[in-house]
Formats: structure tokens, C-alpha cells, sequence
């Protein structure tokens, strides 16, 4: 099958969407199908092969956050290229409403479009403003799907009408196959604890598990939290406490491997996300590496987690709740390890061949819709238009 | 007499104005009507799938005669319903015409709960031990078409949705836009084969 996939958002920083886009390009480009992917991104830059850049993107405030997007008569002058030359049987664009390239792609195709909707946040004042300019545009929408049951709900009330939910996809088996390493790993008086994530993004929720650590030094004063992701390490030491700070240890931005290695060896790993979530990708990323999940009790998380089924779940920004989440798995040598094997299984439903069938599903079935449509539009307008008079006379003989 | 031309000139761009919004709804509508009608042929393609796989499985010997019955009788149901529409719309009465699936929900739930109770954990496992690998071909397909009906089922509501929204909208019920095609309408039914564990 020969599919256009489109990604709004800069492929030259890494992102939820972007890393999608790429792994599901990839895994059915290893399956024999043709995927091409455009993208903004800059065009000195090493692209692989399937990528076609749709220009140089810039950062714009956009739904709360800054997101580097490309849009102008360059970019749209490209999409339309992309799409001629590329002729595919389906074009998938993601975050379809995104001022993108994934808003101009849905207004200049002719193919059978499928639309996967990630974010649980759209901003239904520019929604609504701009939804008689996009409405005819969606409407070429013959398939929609969305990452999560909160995504889901956001296309329903903002957009009107349904949507299928298919989960994110994981390389399950790249973080089954990581290895503890001794550095990170805990012993029973001294249990080490991952946080990952931007530090200086509060909705992260590292001031959450900061001050839950208070009361677990307390229990257990040898505990470690290890910090994993990019951000001002000086200034999220001095938002801490000096017991707080000493336990904890800044990794910075890591590679994926590494990440793996880190979920494989913590005693717990802790997601003490505040809200804007609408999936939890890094939830199943901890599973599959078999580190035992605390988690906020976001709809999001809760979902991931079938309930407390794979994890065990906390009042969402509430530290003691935090705390005592944590400290009651630590004290659970049993509790831990069916976590382990429990969250192993769970994983597996989000291992990318999995998404993918679902995903080839979709494509299917909307081709099929598309063919159909267009062979009921080649009957032409005056025969439909006449056509029923013709029948009901025919009833009455 | 300036005042007239003027006055003629604006009720002509008007008019223009409103000609081509009536056009342009119009084909939209069209399109949209399309669509359903494509959507809706798919419905029937992967329902005709499901109950196929249904009969295969129902009829490889695989299971018991009990549950081999109750699953043979839902898919020739689900069949001879789909079946009955062709023949009609041979005669011109053309009931599926891309508007209601008429009727035939009733038997796709059917055998949505015929799936559901027959293939049990036990029979699974049963069914995996003593077909092997065409076993896993045919349980396998009947996942695949169970997942493709529920897919289908959801687009095409979703397009029933949108042409019912432009529908109600004034210019389109006041100039009659949507012709004489009728209504199209959602289809329900239960799609979602619960494997009891």
C-alpha cells in the first residue's frame, strides 16, 4: 500500500508525535508497504530517506505550548507537490487541526485520508473560531483515530461525531531487552526510584515526587531518586530540599538505551504527571522494561495501567498520596515483582506489531470506503438525482 | 437612474453570490452522501467477512456440534440477510442504497453474542490443540474481520453524522439541496466479540 504520512511538528526536535510518526513509517516500510513521510524540517540536515521536508520550521505559541510548525505558500506549494508525485492510496495526517502542514495537506488532497488525533488539549476558542473555515476540509476525514480514550473525548466534544482508539505503539522487545546496570540499581536498604522528563516543566510533576521524597527519606533514608531528562539542574536543586537534593541524582537528557537500562534496574519508576497527558507512552515504556509503575491518577495513566491491574496509582499532585504509594510498593518484595511480569504482559498490547495491524486495519477499510464513494460519483449527479423517482414509480407498477 | 443601476448591480452580485453558495453546498452534500454510500458498501463487505469466517470455523470440525451449531446458525443468519439485499436490490428495489442497513442489525449482534459465547478460553485452547496452525488461521481471521466490522461501523456512522449535520442546516432544508435522497441513519449494533476469559 502506498501511504502519505504527515507530521506537523519539526522532525529535528524529538517529540510524542514525531517519534510515532517515525517508528509506524518505519515498521511498514519493514513490512513491503511504500511509506513516504513530510514533515517540516531543516533541509541541510541528514533526513532519511522517506522524509520530505515541507521547510524550515519555526517555534510558534501554539495550544499552550511552543511547537516548531512550517506553514506559507513554500510549504504549501510543497505539500502539493509531495502529494501529486507521491499518489497514494492513503494519506494519513496527524493532529489534522495543527496550523501545519497537516491543515494544508487535508485542504489540497484528493486521496482517502485518515486522521489520528494525539492531543487531549485543544483549545476550543480557536476551535471555534475556525471551524467553519475547516469543516468542509474535515469532512475528508474517512477515518479517525485517536491515541487514548482522553483523546478520544476531545475529538467528540470539540469536533462533533466519533473516532476509533488505537494506542501509541512501542518497540516492546528494544526495552524487554535491557539489562540492569549495578550503578542504578537499588538494594533493600538503599531502593532507587526514576523520575523522567523535562525538570522544569512542572507539569512533569517533579516538585510532586520532591516533596513526597521528604516522607520517604524518612522511612527509608537511603532511598534514591534518579532524574532523567533535560532542564537547569542548578535551579530545580535549589526548589528542593538539601536531604531531597543529596538523594537525588541528575542524569540529564539520555539515550534510549539507556532508558531502558534505567527502567530495568529502579525499584519502582514514578510518573507524577499534574495533567495534560493523553496517553502515557513513557508508562508502557517502563512496563515493557519491567520497572514497577507509580502513577498519578490521571484518565490517561489509569487507562494505560487497567487500574491499580499493572501499577499502583496516587491522587494526582498530591504528595503524602505519593509517598504512601511508594513506600507501600518498596516495603512489597512480593507486590513488585507480579508488578514485573503483570506490566511485561500489559505492555505487549502496545508493542508496535499490534498497533500496526490495527492501524493497516483502518487503512483498509477506509481505501474500500474511498473505491465504493467514488464508484457511486461516477454514476454521475443527474442519474442519482433521478434515480429514486425512478424507483418509486417502479414500486407503485 | 444611477441609483437603479446600482441597486440592479448589487441584487446581481448577490444573486451570484448566492448561486454559487448553493452550488458549492450542494456538491458538498453530494460528496458527502458519497461517502456514506461508500462506507456503508464497506459495512456490508466486512460484516459479509465476518460471518464467513464464522462459517468456516463453524464448519471445520474444530468444535463441538453444540457450539458449531449455534455459531453455523448466526453466520448463515447474518448471510442470508445480506444475501436477501442483493436479490432485492437485483428487482430494483435497491434497499441498501447506501441509506439504512435495514434491518439487519439484529442478526449482527447475533452473532457478535454467538462469538462471544462460543469461543470461550477453553474452546480456544481446545480449537488450538487440535487444529494447529490452520486453527490459528481461522481464529486469527475472525479476530481480523471482528476488528474490520468495528472499524467500518464507526466511519460510517461518523459520515451519517456529518451529512445529518449539513442536513439540518436552514439554506440546505430551505432550497432543498439534498433532493429526494433520504435520510441516511446510524447503524447499531453490539460489535465487540467479548473473549470471556
Amino acid at each position: 500500500m502506498k501511504v502519505g504520512m504527515v507530521c506537523p511538528y519539526s522532525f529535528d526536535v524529538p517529540g510524542g508525535v514525531q517519534f510515532h510518526v517515525r517508528d509506524l513509517t518505519e515498521y511498514l516500510l519493514g513490512l513491503g508497504h511504500e511509506v513516504e513521510v513530510l514533515a517540516p524540517a531543516d533541509d541541510d540536515l541528514d533526513l532519511p530517506a522517506y522524509l520530505t521536508s515541507s521547510g524550515r520550521a519555526v517555534p510558534v505559541r501554539y495550544n499552550g505550548s511552543v511547537a516548531r510548525l512550517t506553514f506559507g505558500p513554500v510549504t504549501s506549494a510543497r505539500t502539493t507537490r509531495w502529494l501529486e508525485q507521491g499518489d497514494f492510496d492513503v494519506v494519513h495526517i496527524h493532529e489534522p487541526v495543527t496550523p501545519s502542514v497537516s491543515v494544508l495537506t487535508l485542504w489540497a488532497t484528493d486521496a482517502p485520508v485518515v486522521a489520528t488525533f494525539h492531543t487531549s488539549n485543544l483549545r476550543s476558542r480557536a476551535m471555534q473560531a475556525a471551524y467553519p473555515l475547516l469543516r468542509p476540509s474535515l469532512e475528508k476525514i474517512v477515518g479517525r483515530i485517536a491515541v487514548s480514550e482522553a483523546a478520544r473525548r476531545t475529538v467528540t466534544s470539540h469536533l462533533g461525531g466519533d473516532a476509533v482508539v488505537i494506542p501509541n505503539g512501542v518497540c516492546v522487545d528494544d526495552f524487554a531487552r535491557a539489562e540492569a546496570r549495578d550503578e542504578w540499581r537499588g538494594t533493600p536498604s538503599a531502593p532507587t526510584l526514576a523520575f523522567l522528563g523535562r525538570i522544569d516543566e512542572p507539569r512533569k510533576g517533579l516538585p510532586v515526587i520532591s516533596a513526597a521524597m521528604e516522607r520517604i527519606l524518612r522511612d527509608r533514608p537511603r532511598a534514591r531518586l534518579l532524574i532523567a531528562g533535560p532542564g537547569d539542574v542548578a535551579a530545580a536543586r535549589e526548589r528542593m530540599s538539601p536531604q531531597v537534593g543529596a538523594a537525588c541524582t541528575f542524569l540529564g537528557l539520555i539515550s534510549d538505551e539507556d532508558k531502558a537500562a534505567l527502567f530495568a534496574s529502579v525499584d519502582a519508576y514514578v510518573a507524577p504527571h499534574t495533567g495534560g497527558e493523553s496517553f502515557g507512552i513513557v508508562l508502557v515504556e517502563a512496563m515493557a522494561a519491567g520497572a514497577p509503575v507509580v502513577a498519578s491518577d490521571l484518565a490517561a495513566f489509569t487507562a494505560v495501567l487497567d487500574g491499580q491491574a499493572n501499577g499502583r496509582l496516587f491522587t494526582t499532585g498530591d504528595p503524602d498520596s505519593c509517598a504512601a504509594a511508594v513506600l507501600g510498593l518498596l516495603g512489597d518484595d512480593a507486590e513488585r515483582a507480579r508488578l514485573r511480569s503483570a506490566g511485561q504482559q500489559r505492555a505487549r498490547r502496545y508493542d508496535w506489531p499490534v498497533v500496526a495491524a490495527q492501524i493497516l486495519a483502518v487503512y483498509e477499510t477506509v481505501t474500500q470506503t474511498a473505491d465504493a464513494a467514488a464508484d457511486v460519483e461516477e454514476t454521475g449527479l443527474w442519474s442519482r438525482i433521478v434515480r429514486p423517482r425512478r424507483r418509486s414509480e417502479g414500486g407503485r407498477g | 437612474m444611477m441609483e437603479t443601476i446600482t441597486w440592479v448591480a448589487l441584487a446581481l452580485v448577490g444573486f451570484v453570490l448566492l448561486a454559487w453558495y448553493l452550488t458549492y453546498s450542494a456538491a458538498r452534500l453530494d460528496r458527502l452522501h458519497a461517502k456514506v454510500e461508500g462506507s456503508l458498501a464497506a459495512l456490508d463487505a466486512q460484516v459479509i467477512r465476518r460471518a464467513e469466517s464464522a462459517l468456516e470455523l463453524g464448519t471445520s470440525g474444530l468444535l463441538d456440534p453444540a457450539t458449531s451449531l449455534l455459531l453455523v446458525d448466526a453466520a448463515s443468519h447474518s448471510l442470508e440477510r445480506a444475501g436477501a439485499e442483493r436479490a432485492g436490490e437485483r428487482h430494483g428495489s435497491d434497499l441498501l442504497h447506501g441509506q439504512t442497513f435495514s434491518g439487519r442489525e439484529a442478526a449482527e449482534s447475533n452473532l457478535t453474542e454467538a462469538f462471544s459465547v462460543a469461543l470461550t478460553a477453553e474452546t480456544l485452547a481446545d480449537v488450538r490443540v487440535r487444529g494447529g496452525v490452520a486453527a490459528e488461521e481461522v481464529l486469527g481471521r475472525i479476530e481480523a474481520t471482528a476488528l474490520r466490522v468495528q472499524l467500518a461501523r464507526r466511519f460510517h456512522n461518523q459520515a451519517v453524522t456529518e451529512v445529518q449535520r449539513v442536513r439540518r442546516k436552514g439554506t440546505v432544508r430551505l432550497f432543498r439541496l439534498a433532493g429526494r435522497a433520504p435520510l441516511p441513519e446510524t447503524v447499531e449494533f453490539d460489535d465487540e466479540v467479548r473473549y470471556q476469559a
